[in-house]
């Protein structure tokens, strides 16, 4: 197969690559297709390799079918997960299939993956394709995109290999966010807080988001940005990672990223803003998070204000972060409509301190009162995952219950999704706009249920170990837990 | 009582003056011109107005107030009047003759009997009928009380009990059934006894404060300086001090008398009367008269002083607006100087009763509340202050919600917002918890106004507790104090808006139809259904239903632009609503969705249905269905509602429609579903023209319901499918 692309190199068994197919058309410009590369220090013939590969297999299925081109190519040695992020703009990941197990993948969380990186982009420097416009030889755009994905592959990094999310990640959802259940007393009191932070600013519509720890408990920001927004507090806000600080830097990567920039981008008065470095958030006196990501006021000490980029509506806007305790919020105030600069940056920040902080703490004691600790929404006997798809919200079993779960039941959770993905995704082309139920109860070979239910947008996985062996019981387990803490979504019959 | 804010009131021309007094009296007064009269005497126990000629005595009722009420006529003897008074069940005349003796008249029978004291060492200062379960009449003497029962067989007054005292003048309210007998020098030294029909309680002694101008000045506080009044069940007493022109104010509890500060006045002459638990001080040489509302601590005047006014005087092409201006053309029409305000003839009668002696006339005194309201900015406290009000109970509750209203349109800070949606609840939870005849269902309405307000007294009471003394001596001056006499009052307030209102409404209907559109403070208008409907309700507190319909509902017509700040006083709505455990109507959650889905804020309604901040309900769900029409999620959130909510009918009928016909089925029969028709899944599967789901439907229906097999709807679909199979297969 002329498929061999891999290479005895360890680090090569994972590749990633952002490329443009609009571009490098010509012979001997093809390098000026590429956006970016993981590994960096790969041959560019062999980088050109893998990206021809994929504009060839793109353009090929694209004769069958023109909306949707390929998602994945399986080949021997290797998988190849594409995903679409603009029009032309192709991320590629190449995954080494090998015999540990690690490398077991589902395609649908490696492809969320992809799109989670591109979301998180868009949210901070705008879409690719408008970056390439205004700036037609794409320095600026590699700068971008090289620091901002090796940032945020840092996470995944262990060692010197890249630990993508595997079939032990069987429970999660990538691109979901996952909420505090609260009671209703709480709920209006927090809306009482979300009014007066979205009043901040007269009548401009301000958006708010506001975390407890590392779970939402309430936006007024559309799913998807919530989804965004929600991504990177986890990863960089919450007060968990601000207390981690920077111990997890990696100074491997950073001299990395210092090089390649200096090789590439030499366009030294363009600064390249890296919100997913680690370490640059720190709380200020007044409970505001400062950081100098975006870079230092030549007054001093306070940071140019953060500044994103809305999905939904295309607006840029101010981001201000709050800390008091566990809870972390986040405002949006759109940039037009703060009228004079830094002061009136300010201004936004005397009046939450005003306004809201006594209303800050009255709810951070109340959540706090009722938060349940970290295995709060553990069910014993069950480790399940929640997907609400409308609202984009899943609830899964603590990771801690989960690891309890023996390999076998994991595999063939994983296994089981990824046939329900390919499931999802055929109904979705197939119908329109109807949805699909689905009930799928496998027993597996370890002898433990593992269980998945999908109706009207919501799915349900679950695996039951030590489970008594009738399917009666499967079914009436899954019943009981839909009736309990899903309003019986799922105890159709 | 009608909510719709464009409904303007017919009435009063009140609102024009509104501006210039916050109390007035009305055209016209009681007359009681009888010639040959000696005097006008007042009995404040049964609210009797009293003219006694040379050998009979004509009484006019003020209670209630009507100024063409009739009045009876008694044949006396003749002789020296110096005070009267009917008992208290109106069947004796006490005339008091002499300093010495009291002559008694028992009506029925015009028999006359006497009581006399000793002449040398002692006289009558004045005495009073009680309802006191031990005495029926007491006698307030320079040696003390003498506390005498009536023995209607012997026809004759036998002595009960003597309270030796020395008293050199005394006050006497039948109201607050409290005397206070001043001694001493000064006349600063006081005893007081409560005589109810709780019984007697003996007030500890106390002295009043006098300002002296120097060492060794001791001026001498005279009796006329002294009011006693009730305000809010509580009794205070009131003491014009005149050197430091202050007005001193003394509560009293059962076993203490405590000074509660002091109010400042303008005017040697002071008079005071209460109106609805307002305390009015008129400055009398001033001519105006500051109001408080001394339910709370503080001891601001509600607003500024302004004068008294007589309002709907007539005269040829009068417009009554302007007293003063008035009042020098009518002098020069011969007109006799009614309307002279603060006129040298003028008494002032417990509680809201002015006496005219020179022209013989007796005004009721009234307050304004539209007035009132006009000229205060403070929102929260005055809605505080209309809530308290207990006579014009309509209006003041069309004037909080209008208030509310307009508070929210002019987009005032939420915060305050939020404070003046607390006072409205705050005060609704207390009339529930006070008077819960307040919920009683309409019929029994206007029956259940007598006890509210005769029996459970004033509102407060309950939270406003100085000390440990004064719950006590709190609950007994409720039961025993509270003027019995107001039922009727409420009463007379309906009259009172009938009658001299008719030939106004005619006036203003015309001008009024447009004044609602600017709500300044000025022109505050309100639905004055007092007339028809003022009987109906007990209470001006506003229930969160009627927040909705009256409040809400018709703003949320108004309000233009960014529906967040509407939005977040809803919050706040239902925040204080929560606290309080109060399930309010669905409406209100209805409304809430409708602005939200109307800014396609679609994330936040699956929040607020998530966190049961709107509270599942049919109406939510069928709102969140209509809503849902272009965000599919939400539509499915008003679904999943009805699942909740076991709506099994609706549930399934709408799965029928968005075509999950299978799932429909699937529910009806673990639900046991059976008010939905076969035909109605039989039909939806037809119009697929899939005979797969066609056969599935009838073989499922089959199944399910018996006898399905002999109807017509199942032989006529059992027909289609095997046409459609035949032409398949063909």
């Amino acid at each position: 197969m002329g498929l061999s692309t891999a290479t005895t190199a360890v680090s090569e068994a994972i590749q990633l690559c952002v490329f443009d197919s609009r571009r490098g058309q010509q012979e001997g410009q093809e390098l000026d297709k590429i956006l970016f590369f993981y590994p960096a220090d790969l041959p560019f013939t062999k980088q050109l390799y893998i990206i021809g590969l994929s504009e060839g297999l793109i353009t090929f299925t694209r004769t069958f079918s023109p909306e949707a081109a390929c998602e994945v190519i399986e080949a021997e040695k290797h998988s190849h997960v594409f995903f679409e992020a603009e029009q032309d703009i192709w991320m590629v990941l190449v995954v080494e299939k090998n015999k540990e197990l690690e490398a077991i993948w589902r395609i649908d969380a490696l492809q969320k993956l992809l799109k989670e990186i591109h979301s998180l982009f868009l949210m901070f420097h705008g879409s690719i394709r408008l970056l390439l416009e205004k700036e037609p030889t794409g320095e600026v755009s590699r700068s971008h995109l090289y620091s901002f994905i090796m940032d945020y592959l840092n996470d995944f990094l262990v060692g010197k290999k890249l630990h993508l999310p595997s079939f032990t990640d069987c429970l999660k959802e990538r691109g979901t966010v996952q909420m505090l259940t609260i009671g209703r007393d709480a709920a209006l009191d927090v809306q009482a807080l979300v009014r007066t932070l979205d009043s901040c600013i007269g009548n401009t519509s301000c958006h708010s988001l506001i975390l407890f720890q590392d779970l939402l408990v309430s936006t007024t920001l559309s799913p998807d940005d919530t989804t965004n927004l929600f991504s990177y507090a986890v990863l960089r806000l919450i007060p968990r990672v601000l207390s981690s600080g920077a111990s997890s830097w990696s100074y491997l990567i950073r001299g990395n990223v210092a090089s390649h920039v200096g090789q590439h981008g030499g366009n030294v008065g363009n600064r390249v803003i890296r919100p997913l470095q680690h370490g640059k958030w720190s709380k200020g006196k007044d409970g505001f998070l400062e950081t100098d990501i975006w870079g230092m006021e030549a007054s001093g000490w306070v940071g140019s204000t953060p500044k994103i980029w809305l999905f939904q509506t295309e607006e840029q806007m101010c981001l201000y972060v709050h800390q008091h305790k566990t809870l972390t919020l986040i405002l949006l105030v759109p940039v037009s409509s703060i009228p004079n600069g830094e002061q009136g940056v300010s201004i936004v920040r005397q009046y939450i301190l005003e306004n809201a902080s006594l209303k800050i703490v009255k709810v951070e004691e109340k959540l706090s009162k009722g938060w349940g600790g970290e295995n709060a929404y553990h069910v014993g006997g069950y480790r399940y995952l929640l997907v609400d798809g409308d609202r984009q919200i899943s609830r899964a079993s603590p990771p801690g219950k989960v690891t309890t779960l023996a390999k076998e039941s994991l595999l063939a959770m994983s296994k089981l999704r990824e046939n329900v993905d390919l499931e999802k995704s055929r109904a979705k082309q197939d119908s329109d706009g109807e949805e699909k139920e689905l009930e799928v109860t496998i027993r597996a070979k370890n002898n433990a249920w593992v269980i998945s239910r999908i109706t009207r947008g919501k799915e349900l996985y679950m695996a039951l170990e030590k489970a008594n062996e009738t399917l009666l019981y499967a079914s009436d387990m899954v019943e009981k837990f839909s009736n309990r803490y899903c309003n019986g979504a799922f105890s159709l019959d | 009582m009608s909510g719709r804010p464009s409904r303007l009131q017919p009435g009063a021309g009140l609102s024009k003056s509104s501006a210039l007094s916050h109390v007035y009296i009305q055209y016209p007064p009681l007359r009681c011109r009888i010639p040959g009269s000696r005097g006008l005497f007042f009995d404040d126990g049964n609210k009797l107005l009293i003219c006694p000629i040379l050998d009979q005595i004509f009484s006019w009722k003020t209670v209630p107030f009507n100024p063409a009420v009739a009045y009876t006529s008694d044949t006396i003897t003749e002789g020296p009047i110096l005070s009267v008074r009917y008992s208290l069940d109106l069947k004796i005349i006490a005339i008091q003759r002499s300093s010495h003796e009291i002559q008694f008249l028992i009506r029925e029978t015009g028999q006359t009997f006497s009581q006399k004291c000793r002449q040398e060492s002692e006289s009558i200062l004045g005495f009073f009928w009680t309802d006191c379960p031990l005495c029926n009449i007491v006698f307030v003497k320079t040696s003390g009380l003498d506390l005498f029962a009536y023995s209607s067989d012997s026809k004759s007054l036998h002595l009960v009990e003597s309270k030796k005292l020395n008293v050199s003048c005394y006050a006497y309210t039948h109201e607050s059934r409290l005397v206070l007998m001043a001694s001493g020098l000064q006349c600063k030294t006081f005893h007081g006894f409560q005589l109810s029909a709780a019984g007697i309680v003996r007030l500890p002694k106390f002295e009043m404060t006098m300002a002296k101008s120097d060492a060794n000045s001791k001026p001498v506080l005279a009796i006329e300086d002294v009011f006693i009044i009730t305000v809010y069940g509580r009794i205070y007493c009131l003491q014009v001090d005149r050197l430091a022109m202050l007005l001193h104010t003394y509560r009293f509890y059962r076993d203490a008398v405590v000074q509660q500060g002091s109010l400042p006045i303008y005017s040697s002459s002071i008079a005071v009367s209460v109106v609805d638990n307002v305390l009015l001080v008129h400055q009398v040489d001033a001519k105006v008269v500051i109001l408080y509302d001394i339910f709370t601590d503080s001891r601001a005047p509600i607003s500024a002083p302004l004068p008294l006014l007589s309002r709907g005087f007539p005269g040829p092409n009068i417009d009554v607006r302007s007293s003063k201006q008035d009042n020098a053309t009518l002098e020069d029409d011969a007109v006799p100087d009614e309307a002279i305000v603060y006129g040298d003839g003028w008494k002032f009668l417990v509680p809201d009763l002015i006496c005219d002696h020179v022209n013989k006339l007796v005004w009721k005194i009234h307050i304004d509340l539209e007035a009132i309201a006009s000229s205060s900015s403070e929102v929260p406290s005055l809605l505080e202050f209309l809530q308290r009000r207990k006579l014009e109970v309509s209006k003041a509750k069309q004037l909080c919600l209008t208030l509310t209203r307009t508070t929210i349109l002019e987009h005032r800070p939420v915060a305050s917002v939020a404070k003046a949606i607390e006072v409205l609840i705050s005060s609704y939870i207390r009339t529930t918890k006070v008077g819960p005849n307040n919920k009683e269902s309409k019929t029994d309405r206007s029956q259940s106004v007598v006890p509210q307000d005769s029996g459970s007294g004033p509102v407060p009471g309950s939270n406003n507790r100085d000390s440990a003394a004064g719950v006590e001596s709190e609950a007994l001056h409720r039961t025993s104090i509270f003027p019995s006499s107001d039922s009727e009052e409420n009463a007379d307030i309906k009259q009172l808006n009938t009658v001299p209102g008719n030939h106004q409404s005619i006036v203003e209907a015309q001008a009024s139809s447009s004044q609602y559109q600017h709500l300044g403070p000025g022109c505050i208008r309100l639905n004055d259904d007092v007339s028809d409907e003022g009987s109906m309700i007990s209470s001006p507190s506003i229930s969160p239903d009627e927040m909705y319909s009256f409040v809400f509902a018709p703003i949320e017509e108004e309000i233009v632009g960014d529906p967040s700040y509407l939005l977040a006083i809803i919050i706040e709505f239902l925040r204080r609503v929560n606290m309080e455990k109060i399930k309010v109507n669905p409406n209100i959650y209805v409304l809430t969705v409708q602005i939200l889905a109307r800014n396609e804020r679609y994330t936040e309604i699956g929040l607020f249905v998530h966190q049961k901040i709107l509270e599942p309900s049919k109406e939510v769900a069928l709102q969140l269905l209509e809503s849902g029409r272009h965000n599919f999620p939400t539509r499915k959130l008003g679904l999943d509602m009805l699942r909740q909510l076991s709506l099994h009918h609706d549930y399934v009928s709408l799965l029928v429609q968005d075509g999950y016909y299978l799932e429909a089925l699937r529910y009806t029969r673990k639900f046991k579903v059976d008010t939905v028709r076969p035909a109605l899944f039989l039909q939806a599967a037809f119009a697929t023209n899939d005979p797969q789901l066609l056969s599935a439907v009838l073989r499922f229906l089959s199944d399910l319901t018996p006898g399905i097999k002999h109807t017509s709807d199942y032989i006529r679909y059992h027909q289609i499918l095997t046409e459609m199979n035949s032409c398949a297969s063909a």
